[in-house]
């Protein structure tokens, strides 16, 4: 794994908890009451390291450290939250974690007297949530919560204070610190997109089979709120875009009539992408459903009360993720919780995420009436599809980096990118990078494609990237889009293409839209590594063999379309 | 106790304990700076559940200056 540059601003001495992120680089300010000068000049240390993301971890009191009365406190607030919106606006490639503010009492007083300190951190709160949401590389860095959580009395330390201007504890430097390094690290790994679950003992209490629909535990209040709570969770993960599903050992029959009926089921039928409910091994079931779904059987985490099944699942499957399930129930919720911080956890939740499940759904419907039409050619041509294709503008960098980070199968080079490195690619002469989206009568299947072109030489031209989401697999959208780009690249002069192909592990659909390809010359094959590139004549032919089934529009006719 | 000390300090360090006695002081690792004292002071007390006054924090220069405060413990 590589790491992340990054910058750690504070009004205190945060040295020692940028000492501890090891996976990462770390950059501190020399001088740590000088956080808002180093925003506010671009030649500060800070900003000409050019991080990919600067840290802004502010201490209450030091902020408001010799201000009395609450309109000058706020006007002070209001003051510092425009430096870092200022800056946040001329460096639109950095992203800017800015926290909340804990604000302990300051001084003694009696009981009557108003606790201003709330006000002021409600203040800071809304000004940061109000930065975040209208800009896109404005993030909240809930340091508030890490206190509240851990408790204030242990999270601060007098002593570290007067010896060396360290605010918080040992133990309060390590929360922060892993709190970075988590969303430091989810800007670089790739996350899980799948999490199953078993039903009986997990999704409620008891035994459907055994016990009956009214037998088993689900309840608003009392024992059975712990799965009713725990099942409130789990339909917040799906809502931020990670795909559920059941595997279960039941009569499917017994299962079902639970979702339909039971009047405390929070989950529902349709919040699942695909069950699996009958008597075969869990982790046959789990292989079949992933490869129903078209997913990694790496990116699948499985929940499951029963020691045995989890073992079998982790013998078999030794590469989805089985944590322990708690042994005290009423810590299934934390249990959730936990398991979202370690598998799911994503610095935002784009659009795509939200819609995942659902696109994944309409996706079944889809490979059913596969099933049905008699020819390929037929359903596709029926399907009605659409490719939007543009080169990636402003609000569409997150989720192009994002799409260069998490597709693996259908990925000629698997090369990785940040935000930030597509957008330095996107502005260098000579390189360009698109971004496709896809749609069709079932539905809008969001931006799926990433491709980028590099000019080579005067004549030629190599395609650094070309990706798709597994979820528009099988359509030949990929050979139309190429098609697309290789007429023109023509139009444009050039008269070759090359073609970048680089195996592994799990990139086969990739391989065979390469081999389909033709007229190509081998010019360089590594043995070691397999890597290959193919060089094309494009001055007359395309390389592309296969038909369109689609509907490809860019930009321009798009606004024709529009204005006609 | 010794021992423990030098895991502590190790940790702190990020170093191998395997590298420390308890003569070992802030002059002789390159990682012991002011900063790295202060963890150090920081981990033994809610290690050992002690308290190192602040005037004294000065006055520890090897592992085993460590151990009369270690002896106030309950």
């Amino acid at each position: 794994m590589s790491f992340m540059k990054c910058a750690l601003l504070s009004n205190v001495n945060v040295e020692s908890i940028a000492r501890q992120i090891e996976r990462h680089e770390v950059h501190i300010a020399q001088g740590f009451g000088a956080w808002t000068q180093e925003l506010a000049d671009p030649a500060s240390a800070t900003l000409s390291i050019r991080p990919s993301s600067i840290f802004l971890v502010i201490d209450g009191t030091e902020l408001l450290r010799g201000q009395n009365g609450l309109q000058p406190m706020l006007a002070e607030l209001d003051e510092q939250l425009a430096w870092i919106e200022r800056a946040a606006e001329l460096s639109p490639g950095i992203k800017f974690f800015v926290s909340t503010i804990d604000v302990p009492a300051r001084t003694l007083r009696a009981v009557k007297e108003e606790r201003l300190e709330r006000r002021l951190e409600e203040h800071w709160q809304k000004g940061i949530a109000g930065a975040s949401a209208s800009r896109a590389n404005v993030y909240v860095f809930d340091l508030k919560q890490l206190v509240e959580e851990f408790g204030r009395s242990r999270f601060y330390s007098n002593k570290r204070w007067y010896l060396g201007g360290l605010r918080f504890s040992t133990s309060g430097e390590r929360l922060i610190a892993g709190e970075l390094e988590r969303i430091l690290d989810a800007q670089m790994v790739a996350r899980k997109k799948c999490l199953l679950l078993d039903l009986d003992n997990t999704l409620w209490g008891g035994v459907i089979g055994e016990d009956g629909i009214d037998g088993i535990q689900l309840s608003e209040t009392g024992a059975g709120a712990r799965y009713r709570d725990f099942q409130l969770r789990i339909r917040e993960l799906g809502q931020m875009g990670v795909i559920l599903g059941i595997v279960s050992k039941n009569n499917e029959a017994d299962a079902l009539e639970v979702f339909e009926t039971h009047e405390h089921m929070v989950l529902k039928k349709d919040d699942f992408a695909a069950m699996k409910i009958n008597w075969s091994p869990k982790a046959e079931n789990i292989a079949a459903l992933a490869q129903d779904l078209d997913l990694g059987t790496d990116s699948i985490v499985f929940i499951d009360d029963n020691p045995l099944e989890r073992e079998a699942v982790k013998n078999a499957l030794p590469e989805v993720t089985v944590p322990d399930f708690p042994a005290d129930t009423c810590e299934l919720s934390s249990f959730l919780e936990r398991v979202y911080k370690e598998c799911f956890f994503s610095i935002e939740s784009t659009e795509e995420d939200r819609k995942r499940t659902k696109t994944y759904l309409a996706n079944a419907k889809r490979a059913a009436e596969r099933t049905t039409a008699s020819s390929i050619d037929e359903f596709l041509d029926g399907l009605r599809t659409r490719i939007f294709l543009t080169r990636v503008r402003d609000g569409d960098f997150g989720r192009a980096a994002q799409l260069t980070q998490k597709t693996n199968q259908f990925n000629l080079t698997t090369r990785r990118y940040t935000e930030q490195e597509l957008r330095v690619l996107q502005s260098t002469p000579g390189a360009s990078v698109y971004i496709a989206s896809v749609a069709d009568k079932y539905g809008d299947n969001g931006k799926v494609v990433v491709g980028i072109l590099r000019q080579e030489a005067p004549d030629t031209v190599e395609l650094d990237t070309f990706l798709m989401s597994c979820r528009v697999l099988g359509r030949f959208i990929e050979d139309q889009i190429l098609d697309h780009l290789v007429a023109e690249l023509r139009h444009d002069g050039f008269s070759k293409l090359r073609v970048r192909f680089k195996p592994t592990r799990k990139n086969a659909p990739a391989r065979a839209f390469v081999e389909r390809l033709q007229g190509g010359q081998l010019v360089s094959s590594d043995t070691e590594s397999g890597e290959q590139t193919w060089e094309f004549d494009i001055s007359k032919a395309s390389p592309i063999t296969k038909a369109a089934h689609a509907e490809l529009l860019t930009k321009q006719e798009l606004l024709a379309e529009v204005a006609s | 106790m010794v021992e423990k000390l030098i895991e502590i300090v190790a940790g702190t360090l990020r170093v191998p304990p395997s590298t420390l006695t308890p003569e070992t002081g802030p002059g002789d690792l390159h990682a012991w700076d002011s900063l790295a004292q202060i963890n150090i002071v920081s981990e033994i007390e809610a290690e050992f559940g002690v308290s190192i006054p602040i005037e004294q924090v000065a006055e520890i220069r090897h592992i085993r200056d460590f151990l009369p405060y270690l002896e106030t413990m309950s």
